[in-house]
C-alpha cells in the first residue's frame, strides 16, 4: 500500500491547463475600464500640492485651531446631539420595520424555490409558483428602489413634504436603510446551513415554522451584526441629512461651514467622532452578548 | 410501506444519481442499505422522505402516489416519515428542548410553534424522549455545546417526539466513535422492534448491517446490486459491490469480513 503510493508515476497526460477566452476578455475589459476611469475622473493628486491648493488647505486647517469651546457655542449643541442620536435610532428602527418583511419576501427559499434553495420541489403547481415568484420579484424591486435613491435625496423630498426637523430625516434613513437591510437580510437568510432546514422540513414543518425554528436562529448573529453596523452608518448619515434641513448636528455643521467658522467645524467633527466611536463600542457589546451567550 | 417502480433521479440533466430502481419495503421491515460512497444511497433516502422528487418513475408511500402530494397533504405524509442524518442536522443555536420538540412541527400550528419557542410546550414529551436516549440532564443546554454522540441522541429524541411510521437513518453513526455507534444502532433497532416501525438504514459498516438487519440491499452506481436476506449475502456479493470503488475503507471492510479472526481495531493495511 505504502510503496504503491510513493512510486505513483507522474502522469504523462497532465490535464491541459485551460485558458478560458471568456476570462481573458473580461480581464482586459476590466483593465481598460480602470485606466479609462482614471483619466475621465480627472484624478490629479498633484493638484493638492500646487500653491493654490496648499493655500486653501492652510486657511482651512489653521482656521480650525483652536477649536471653539466657548460656552455660548457648546451650549447650542446639546439639543442637536440628542436629536442626532434619536434620529439615527428611530431611522434604524423604521428601517427594520420596512426591511424585515420585505427581506423575507425577497428570500428565494421562502417564496418560490424549496426551503433548501432547490429548483425542483415536490410540491410544484405552476400557478402557485408564478404567484410566489411574482411576490419575490416585486419585493426585490421595491427594496432596490428604496436603496438606490440616496438618503440625501429622500430627505430632500421629505423636507418638502413634512417640513424641516428630524422627522424627514427619520423617514429618509428608514426608507433607504430599509432597502439595504432587506437586501442583506435576504442574502443572509439564503446562505444559512441548509442541513437543519432539510431536517425540519422532513418532520412536516411548513415554511413559516422552518423560518422560526431553522432560518432565524441560524441567521440571528449575522442579522443583528449587520443591523448594528447600519445603526453606526445612520449616525453618520444623520449628519449629512442635517445639511438639507433634517435636523441634528449636521444642521449646525452646515451653518458653521457656511460662515467659515472652521474652529466650530473642528469641535463638531470631534463630537461626531466621539458619537460614532461610542455607538461602535456599544454595538460591539450587544453583539458580544448575543453571539457568545453559549460560551460561559 | 414503500413501492418504488423505475425510479430515476438525474442531476443537472445528465448525472444519474439513481437509475431505474425497483424496490418494495413492507411495513415493519428492517432493511440495511450498503454500498460505496457515491452509490446514490443518500439521494435514495431524500427521495424516500419526499425532500426531492424523482425525475421519473413512481413512488408509492402506503399506497399513495407521491406525485399527488402537495401543501398540507405533503406535510402530513412527511410527518409519517422520520429521518436521522449523519450530521445530526440540528439547529446549533437552539436549546436542546426546542430541537427535540421540533419533531412536533408537523402537527403544531405556526402559532403553537412560535409560542413554544418562548415557553416550551409539551415539556413532558421532550423530557421523556431525552430520558429514553439517556441525556435528560441536557434539556436546556445549547445544542452546539453537546458532543457529536450527544447531538445524535438529540436527533433521535426528535424522532421519538415526531413518532413516525417509517424511520430513515442515513449513516447515523459515521460521525460517532465506534463504541457509541453500536449503541445508537441498537437504540434505533429496539425502537423499530418495540413500536413496529419500518426501519431503513444506510450503513458504512458492513459488520453492523450483518449484525442487526435481516435484509440487506447493496446499492452501486445508483442501481441495486443485490437485495437479499442477510444470510444469503456472500463475500462475492460484497466484493462485487465494492469492486472498483477503490475506497480504502471499503476494501478494509471486505478484508475484515474475509478474515474475522483479525482484530478490527489494529487491522494492518494489507490491501495494497
Amino acid at each position: 500500500m505504502q510503496s504503491r503510493h510513493s512510486v505513483a508515476p507522474v502522469s504523462l497526460t497532465l490535464p491541459a491547463r485551460r485558458h478560458s477566452t471568456f476570462r481573458i476578455v473580461w480581464s482586459i475589459l476590466f483593465i481598460l475600464t480602470f485606466l479609462g476611469s482614471y483619466r475621465l475622473a480627472q484624478v490629479k493628486p498633484l493638484l493638492l500640492l500646487e500653491p493654490e491648493g496648499r493655500r486653501n488647505i492652510r486657511t482651512f486647517v489653521t482656521g480650525m485651531f483652536p477649536p471653539d469651546l466657548s460656552w455660548e457655542f457648546v451650549s447650542l449643541l446639546g439639543r442637536p446631539i440628542i436629536e442626532t442620536i434619536q434620529l439615527s435610532l428611530m431611522g434604524t428602527f423604521m428601517a427594520i420595520v420596512i426591511g424585515l418583511p420585505l427581506g423575507l419576501l425577497a428570500t428565494r427559499s421562502l417564496t418560490f424555490t424549496g426551503i433548501l434553495n432547490e429548483w425542483e420541489i415536490v410540491d410544484s403547481r405552476p400557478s402557485v409558483f408564478l404567484l410566489r415568484k411574482g411576490t419575490y420579484l416585486l419585493a426585490r424591486a421595491i427594496l432596490s428602489l428604496f436603496r438606490t435613491i440616496p438618503e440625501f435625496v429622500w430627505a430632500f423630498m421629505f423636507v418638502r413634504a413634512v417640513g424641516l426637523g428630524p422627522f424627514p430625516g427619520v423617514l429618509a434613513i428608514g426608507i433607504s436603510y430599509g432597502g439595504m437591510l432587506g437586501k442583506v437580510y435576504s442574502e443572509i437568510l439564503e446562505h444559512v446551513n441548509p442541513g437543519p432546514l432539510e431536517a425540519l422540513q422532513t418532520t412536516g414543518a411548513s415554511r413559516v415554522t422552518v423560518l422560526f425554528y431553522g432560518l432565524l436562529p441560524q441567521a440571528l448573529p449575522n442579522l443583528v451584526s449587520y443591523t448594528l453596523y447600519r445603526w453606526e452608518c445612520a449616525i453618520r448619515a444623520s449628519t449629512i441629512l442635517g445639511f438639507v434641513g433634517a435636523g441634528g448636528i449636521g444642521q449646525q455643521l452646515e451653518i458653521s461651514m457656511r460662515m467659515f467658522n472652521f474652529n466650530q467645524v473642528l469641535t463638531l467633527v470631534a463630537i461626531l467622532f466621539v458619537m460614532v466611536a461610542g455607538v461602535d463600542t456599544l454595538s460591539a457589546r450587544i453583539r458580544h452578548a448575543i453571539l457568545d451567550r453559549s460560551v460561559d | 410501506m414503500y413501492v418504488l417502480d423505475g425510479i430515476c433521479k438525474v442531476f443537472d440533466g445528465r448525472t444519474f444519481a439513481v437509475r431505474d430502481l425497483d424496490l418494495k419495503i413492507r411495513r415493519g421491515e428492517r432493511v440495511a442499505l450498503i454500498g460505496p460512497s457515491g452509490a446514490g444511497k443518500t439521494t435514495l433516502f431524500r427521495i424516500l422522505n419526499l425532500t426531492i422528487p424523482p425525475t421519473s418513475g413512481t413512488l408509492l408511500f402506503d399506497g399513495l402516489e407521491s406525485r399527488h402530494f402537495s401543501g398540507r397533504r405533503l406535510r402530513d405524509v412527511r410527518r409519517r416519515i422520520g429521518t436521522i442524518y449523519q450530521q445530526h442536522n440540528l439547529v446549533p443555536r437552539l436549546q436542546v428542548v426546542h430541537n427535540v420538540l421540533s419533531g412536533k412541527l408537523g402537527s403544531w400550528s405556526v402559532w403553537q410553534a412560535v409560542q413554544s419557542l418562548i415557553r416550551p410546550a409539551e415539556l413532558d414529551l421532550a423530557l421523556g424522549a431525552l430520558k429514553q436516549v439517556g441525556i435528560a440532564n441536557k434539556l436546556y443546554e445549547r445544542t452546539e455545546t453537546l458532543s457529536g454522540g450527544q447531538q445524535q441522541r438529540v436527533a433521535i429524541a426528535r424522532l421519538l417526539v415526531q413518532n413516525p411510521e417509517v424511520i430513515l437513518a442515513d449513516e447515523p453513526v459515521s460521525s460517532v466513535d465506534p463504541t457509541l455507534a453500536a449503541g445508537i444502532v441498537r437504540l434505533l433497532i429496539d425502537l423499530s422492534e418495540t413500536h413496529c416501525k419500518t426501519l431503513l438504514m444506510n450503513l458504512h459498516s458492513v459488520d453492523l448491517a450483518f449484525a442487526h438487519f435481516p435484509r440487506l440491499i447493496g446499492l452501486k452506481n445508483g442501481t441495486i446490486s443485490f437485495d437479499l436476506p442477510a444470510a444469503a449475502v456472500t463475500d462475492e456479493h460484497l466484493a462485487a459491490l465494492y469492486a472498483g470503488s477503490g475506497t480504502e475503507a471499503a476494501e478494509e471492510e471486505i478484508v475484515s469480513r474475509a478474515e474475522p479472526s483479525f482484530g478490527r481495531s489494529c487491522q494492518p493495511h494489507l490491501t495494497g
